[in-house]
């Protein structure tokens, strides 16, 4: 049933109600009125009928009485007896005077002096009918009294001729005799004649009425028909009641005949003093039912509120469990939940976790819900009334809206639902603001997966074209010139032209394949770093050696500088550390026109704790640069800049992104600031621990105390200082040759010489070899020269021997180095030109390996070359029969061990492995040396882990086969060479 | 009350044209001075009386005349100086005293034209010793309850003869819709005295008492039952609704239009002042006043003024002459024909006397007493009174305040005219 159907009905209930219990009351009122009336004036009727008899008896008793006076006055003696009598009886019974009354009209009192009585014509009438008298008087004093005459026989008294006797009462008198107390003294009670003068009245106080029946049709309601018809009532002796107004109160009229002459005892009493009694009680009744009523309604209403109450309660804990809930709810959501009432627009209701949510205290909101619109990053979030207004009911509207929140910043993503809708009547605006945050971060993400798919798509395809580009140049110029090989194969010249081609495509063709597959295992996250101490100067000087030679090459500038004192012994993976640095030095090698300039600079920065390095690595070119859209991928795989100048130039496009997911795996971080044709400037920062410092070598500070070094770089000088202050060396230095030169000579003449000379290779004027010429000649070979420079001194080296240096040192200066430069000038008898690290051309002489190689073609490779450095060599399939072989072989049968890593039945790995615990007795001491295509550091771990002594990749370059072995077995080798000598 | 009535009477004066020629101003010193207020000395009786005196005898009268405001004072002044003349004229009452009637006065008893006095002319100009102090020459009128006759019978009601009956026509009256009594209490200050007379006329003790300051008005029960009746008498309704707001010139507008029935008030004002309306004079008619300090009401008497002869003057005997030559009936018939007045002299017959008065002949008879609250009792001021009656009515102080705030008011005049017993 509708709503308003119901409110009809209750209402229409209540009415009904109300209106019953109306008329139940008028009802009762009106019956209880006509009753109330009707008994009252049956009481008012009885009173005044005893009022009546009352009066009437008193009348003929004053009658009575002056016949019996009269009688007795006739026959008394004297009139001063009869005086006497008369004095008795007005004692006793209380009248106010005794008259003698003659039917002339005149009258004397007892006393005998005449009395201004003025009787109407009437009462000499009656008395000619011998019929008593009553009669009213105004006496000269103004006195109003009553008269009660009997005619008599006539006679005399005191000379007075009489026909009636009289006696009068005062009207006061009278009136307290005849007043009614039944009414609360409100009664009116008069004695009239039927044309309405009033002979007396019980009204206290007096009488001001000379005529009721003009009073009444004056200030009555009554008509005058009515009027008359009383007054006819009243001619008649008849009795009568009527009610009328008089003034404000309705009076009730009680008429009835005092039963001699025309005298007309009437009454007027007020209607509600009549009805007092009775009205008293029908108050009382009313009351009573009121009450009765009353405590019903109360009772009715509390049961009644009590149900609504303990509904309402229960409703209002349903409202708060709901509420509760949907707090919790909205809270433990990232929805937010808004009421707007649509007539005034004020917040009903906002979900708590809007707080959480845009960082607005609820409250604020409540206030004002524009302030909603500080949340807004594009659209609006507060829809204005006017488009509120537009939504139908029941309809919705909805829009996309970005927030941020206020006090985090953080963006959140909503979809807006404003739904129009009445509840009870009331409508209301309810908005629902859906967090679409995470739909859109994922959407985002999938967009820029998509793009970083597409991106890496494209970058693969364009690898792929790089790669199909850059792999079948080295592998055509391979086939073509083995094609060419066998042609000239009687040409030596042209063979070994033909074979340094491949060889160098080879090489080239090998890198590639490096990358990729570094690259690859990067992308996999196989990639882990091998801590361990290292040198820092040696590294330094590995990577001079490196890539000094290339940047020579092309004619370009190559200089090493140190900024600051950085430590020289620093824990971390050399090897990945060596990777960055040649890439990224490579890469400027690469990317630097001829003749161009490459810095590299080492710089110590402020480390943030005592037991850690933090180190700054630069890599600054003058070359081509790289436009600002590449600068952003150039970490990117597989990315390269298309240009006519680097589609000239060889590479992956993976040497970058190898770099950056190094220098991320160590910690580091790198940038790159560069301008198309004006060069690029790589920065790698990367933070080392810091290793327990070695023992210092004392000996030095026996030796050595004095060292002159002579660098037109006077900062140089000063670092040097700096950098041997701990040491107790004393550096003096000098900025030119000439300079060193003298200072040598001048020590050397003091008898001071100092203990080592120091002099840079290029200095303007006199260059340090020149210098050190002319100190040779001047002092002699006493004191060790070393020449200190950034470039490859080996076209000099012999020359500068000839001069007189003893050595040299790479640049930049470090204490370590410098300690290693001069230990064997000072113990040991080194010629100049025994320090390269050249291996022996014929370490490998004499030697018999066991190969353990599963590809044949490998193991022929390998063959011919051991056999063309002069050693021997057994082959094995597999690990297997490799180990087998090496059980059942007599001790000293074989040098060294080349293992095969990747082989069937078992691999090298694990043969190592077994070897190392089989009982043989060289088991634990012949060297092992891996040979595989997997050239990581990882597996070079591997390999030592699994008890290898080395690790040669494949495809194997004899170069560095002669280093390892030279390094592993050169003992053997010398041992051997002794033992044919003997 | 006594301005009012002068003012009543100055508008009938003023039809007479005639001035006394020669004796303002007359510096003639054979001549009889005779003294009085201005306005007094041109009431038409009295102009006529001088004229009538100097035309028959030949002698010449100096009148000595101030205006009202400033008479007292200058009269003083002369009499302080002993610049008393030959004949003073002044009403009988309080203010007399100042100038020492024992001293200054001759007094008339014995006097041939003193039988011929009316007995309450008489009593008003006796001193309370019963010394006849001066020849009361003035126009009189009765005051009391003017009420309306045929109104009254209309209503099948008559006039009552006692304060019960009184109170009872009152209420009757009220409940059926009329307003009892006319009472404007806006600005009207006069009817007070009504009910104070009473008190003081028929007790000479308690008038020298309180004029001695020996008792106050608080002090006499009957002040405050007719405070107290007032007030329950305007509570009850029977001066109306709208009292408060009803002045002087409302009781002509309620009288004549029937809205309201009885009034207190003289019966000149009915020749001078009443319009009329639906009602005219013809239909008015007078009872006692009732103020429940009388049971049987009372009437106020005429205030007369007198004169009185210099008994220390040399002109004595020609002063005595002229109070002579006015007591003759020829000369005072003459002068009063046509005046509305009640009769000083017995045997004044041209004068008007109203058929209200005639009528009430014998209840004035009975019932009239010497106007005495407003002419004898020291510090009386009917505006004063009414500042205390006004208080009433308004709810700001109950009787007892009221008759508080009358004995305030009245011993602030007493002192302020220097009254022994008064000042400290």
């Amino acid at each position: 049933m509708k709503k308003w159907v119901k409110d009809l009905l209750l209402g229409l209930s209540l009415f009904a109600v109300v209106a019953s219990a109306v008329v139940i009351g008028m009802v009762y009122v009106n019956f209880s009125s006509k009753r109330i009336y009707e008994d009252s004036t049956t009481h008012l009727a009885e009173v005044y009928s005893q009022v009546q008899r009352s009066f009437f008896s008193f009348s003929e008793r004053n009658w009575a009485l002056l016949k019996g006076w009269n009688d007795y006055i006739a026959i008394a003696g004297s009139d001063t007896d009869i005086a006497d009598y008369i004095y008795g009886k007005t004692d006793y019974w209380g009248f106010s005077q005794f008259y003698f009354i003659s039917k002339e009209g005149s009258c004397i009192a007892a006393d005998g002096n005449p009395e201004d009585i003025d009787l109407e014509s009437e009462s000499y009438r009656l008395f000619s009918e011998k019929m008593p008298v009553l009669t009213g008087q105004t006496l000269a004093d103004g006195q109003e009294v009553t008269l009660f005459a009997m005619p008599v026989e006539h006679a005399d008294y005191k000379g007075f001729g009489y026909d009636a006797v009289a006696v009068s009462y005062t009207n006061d008198d009278l009136s307290s005799s005849l007043n009614v107390d039944a009414f609360s003294g409100k009664a009116r009670c008069f004695v009239l004649h039927s044309d309405g003068r009033v002979l007396l009245s019980t009204q206290s106080g007096g009488s001001v009425f000379a005529n009721y029946l003009v009073y009444l049709k004056a200030a009555s309601d009554i008509s005058d028909g009515d009027l008359d018809e009383m007054q006819k009532h009243w001619e008649n002796g008849e009795t009568g009641v009527l009610q009328c107004k008089i003034g404000e109160d309705t009076h009730c009229l009680l008429y009835q005949p005092v039963g001699f002459q025309d005298y007309v005892l009437l009454s007027s009493v007020p209607q509600n003093v009549i009805s007092a009694g009775f009205l008293s009680v029908q108050k009382m009744t009313t009351t009573v039912l009121l009450v009765i009523f009353l405590l019903i309604g109360i009772t009715v209403t509390v049961l009644v509120l009590l149900r609504s109450y303990k509904l309402s309660r229960r409703n209002r804990t349903e409202l708060m469990y709901r509420e509760r809930m949907f707090d919790v709810l909205s809270n433990s959501v990232d929805d937010i939940f808004i009421m707007i009432d649509a007539n005034n627009y004020g917040v009903d209701y906002i979900s708590p976790n809007t707080e959480r949510l845009l960082g607005i205290p609820v409250h604020e909101i409540r206030e004002d819900i524009r302030v909603l619109e500080k949340c807004a990053v594009s659209l609006s979030i507060v829809i204005p009334k006017d488009e509120l207004a537009e939504i139908p009911l029941n309809g919705s509207k909805y829009r996309e809206c970005e927030c941020m929140h206020q006090v985090t910043g953080e963006r959140r993503w909503y979809r807006m639902t404003v739904y129009h809708m009445s509840i009870q009547n009331v409508r209301k605006y309810i908005s629902v603001m859906s967090d679409r945050t995470l739909e859109q971060q994922m959407n985002q993400k999938l967009q820029e997966a998509l793009n970083a798919a597409q991106s890496a798509n494209e970058a693969k395809s364009n690898f792929l074209s790089n790669m199909s580009h850059d792999i079948r140049t080295p592998m055509n110029a391979i086939v073509g010139f083995s094609v060419l090989l066998e042609k000239d194969a009687d040409r030596p010249d042209k063979v070994r032209e033909y074979t340094r081609k491949i060889t160098a495509s080879s090489q080239h063709l090998l890198s590639l394949i490096n990358d990729v597959l570094d690259m690859s295992k990067i992308e996999s996250g196989k990639t882990s770093l091998n801590v361990d101490r290292f040198s820092l100067p040696q590294l330094l000087e590995d990577i001079s050696i490196m890539i000094a030679p290339q940047a020579k090459a092309k004619g370009q500038e190559f200089l090493m500088h140190v900024q600051g004192t950085p430590p020289e012994q620093l824990l971390g993976d050399k090897l990945r550390l060596n990777q960055i640095l040649i890439n990224l030095l490579s890469n400027a090698v690469k990317y630097t026109q001829d003749g161009g300039k490459i810095d590299f600079t080492v710089t110590e920065l402020q480390s943030p704790a005592q037991q850690y390095a933090k180190l700054r690595f630069t890599v600054r070119d003058n070359g081509i640069g790289m436009s600002e859209e590449f600068q952003k991928e150039v970490f990117a795989p597989f990315s390269r800049e298309i240009n006519s100048v680097t589609n000239k130039i060889q590479g992956t496009g993976l040497g970058m992104a190898i770099t950056k997911n190094l220098v991320d795996l160590m910690g580091g971080i790198i940038s790159v600031e560069s301008e198309i044709g004006k060069g690029s400037t790589f920065t790698v920062e990367l933070s080392f621990a810091l290793p327990e410092p070695e023992e210092a070598e004392e000996w030095f500070r026996q030796k050595i105390t004095r060292l002159l070094v002579a660098d037109d770089e006077e900062e140089i000088c000063l670092d040097i200082k700096e950098l041997m202050s701990d040491t107790g060396v004393n550096v003096s230095y000098v900025t030119d040759g000439e300079s060193a030169v003298r200072e040598a000579v001048d020590a050397h003449n003091r008898g001071e010489d100092y203990h080592v000379i120091l002099l840079d290779w290029k200095m303007p004027g006199v260059d340090g070899v020149e210098a050190a010429r002319r100190i040779r000649a001047e002092i002699g070979a006493s004191v060790p020269i070393l020449v200190l420079t950034s470039y490859d001194w080996s076209e000099i080296e012999d020359e500068a021997r000839k001069a007189g240096i003893n050595a040299f040192m790479p640049k930049p200066f470090f204490a370590s180095t410098f300690w290693q430069a001069i230990k064997p000038l000072f113990f040991e008898q080194v010629s100049p030109a025994a320090s390269g690290d050249e291996p022996d051309g014929r370490v490998m002489e004499g030697l018999h390996f066991l190969v353990a190689e599963d590809n044949e073609l490998n193991a022929e490779i390998l063959t011919e070359m051991l056999e063309i450095e002069g050693a021997t060599c057994e082959l094995a399939v597999n690990g297997k029969i490799a180990l087998e072989m090496f059980e059942k072989s007599e001790p000293g049968h074989f040098d060294m061990i080349l293992m095969d890593v990747q082989m069937p039945v078992m691999n090298g790995y694990e043969a190592t492995r077994e070897i190392r615990a089989c009982s043989h007795p060289e088991a634990k001491t012949i060297p092992i040396a891996a040979m595989t295509a997997n050239t990581f550091a990882e597996d070079v771990r591997n390999a030592l882990d699994s008890g290898m002594d080395g690790h040669l990749a494949k495809p194997i370059n004899m170069t560095a086969v002669r280093a390892l072995v030279g390094k592993l077995a050169g003992g053997k080798k010398s041992k051997k060479t002794e033992d044919g000598k003997e | 009350m006594k301005a009012l009535k002068t003012a009543a009477a100055l508008i009938l004066a003023a039809l007479t044209l005639f001035t006394v020629s020669g004796c303002s101003g007359n510096e003639n010193s054979d001549a009889l001075t005779v003294m009085g207020r201005k306005s007094d000395m041109e009431k038409s009786y009295m102009t006529a009386i001088f004229r009538l005196y100097e035309s028959e005898t030949g002698n010449k009268l100096r009148i000595i005349e101030y205006e009202d405001s400033e008479y007292e004072l200058k009269a003083s002044e002369m009499f302080a100086k002993g610049e008393v003349p030959d004949i003073f004229m002044h009403f009988n009452n309080a203010d007399l005293k100042r100038f020492n009637a024992a001293e200054n006065f001759l007094y008339l008893n014995g006097e041939s034209w003193a039988s011929d006095l009316t007995d309450s002319a008489t009593a008003y100009c006796e001193d309370p010793d019963g010394n006849l102090l001066g020849l009361p020459f003035w126009e009189s009128s009765i005051s009391g309850c003017y009420y309306n006759k045929t109104l009254l019978d209309s209503l099948g009601l008559k006039p009552a003869a006692t304060q019960a009956e009184f109170d009872v026509l009152c209420e009757t009256l009220a409940e059926i819709g009329y307003t009892p009594i006319c009472w404007p209490a806006d600005g009207c200050t006069w009817m007070y005295q009504f009910g104070l007379d009473p008190i003081f006329a028929d007790d000479d003790e308690l008038l020298e008492k309180i004029n001695a300051n020996e008792v106050s008005y608080s002090e006499i029960p009957a002040v405050k039952d007719m405070a107290e009746w007032i007030a329950g008498a305007a509570k009850k309704g029977w001066f109306g609704q709208k009292y408060a707001e009803t002045g002087w010139d409302g009781i002509g507008e309620q009288l004549g239009s029937g809205e309201a029935v009885m009034t207190f008030i003289w019966d000149t004002w009915f020749y001078t002042d009443f319009q009329g309306g639906k009602y005219t004079v013809d239909d008015f008619a007078l009872m006692p006043v009732f103020m429940n300090t009388c049971a049987g009401g009372t009437y106020e008497g005429g205030n007369l003024n007198m004169m009185m002869v210099n008994k220390n003057s040399e002109k004595l005997d020609e002063a005595l002459n002229f109070l002579a030559f006015c007591a003759f009936p020829e000369h005072y018939n003459a002068a009063f024909k046509g005046i509305s007045t009640v009769s000083c002299f017995k045997g004044q017959t041209t004068n008007i006397q109203s058929d209200m008065v005639t009528e009430a002949a014998a209840s004035i008879k009975a019932k009239e007493r010497v106007s005495t609250a407003a002419t004898r009792i020291i510090g009386y001021s009917a505006e004063d009174v009414a500042e205390a009656f006004n208080s009433l009515l308004s709810g700001g102080t109950d009787a007892e305040g009221c008759v508080k705030i009358m004995d305030e008011k009245r011993i602030e005049e007493a002192k302020s005219q220097g009254i022994e017993g008064f000042t400290d």
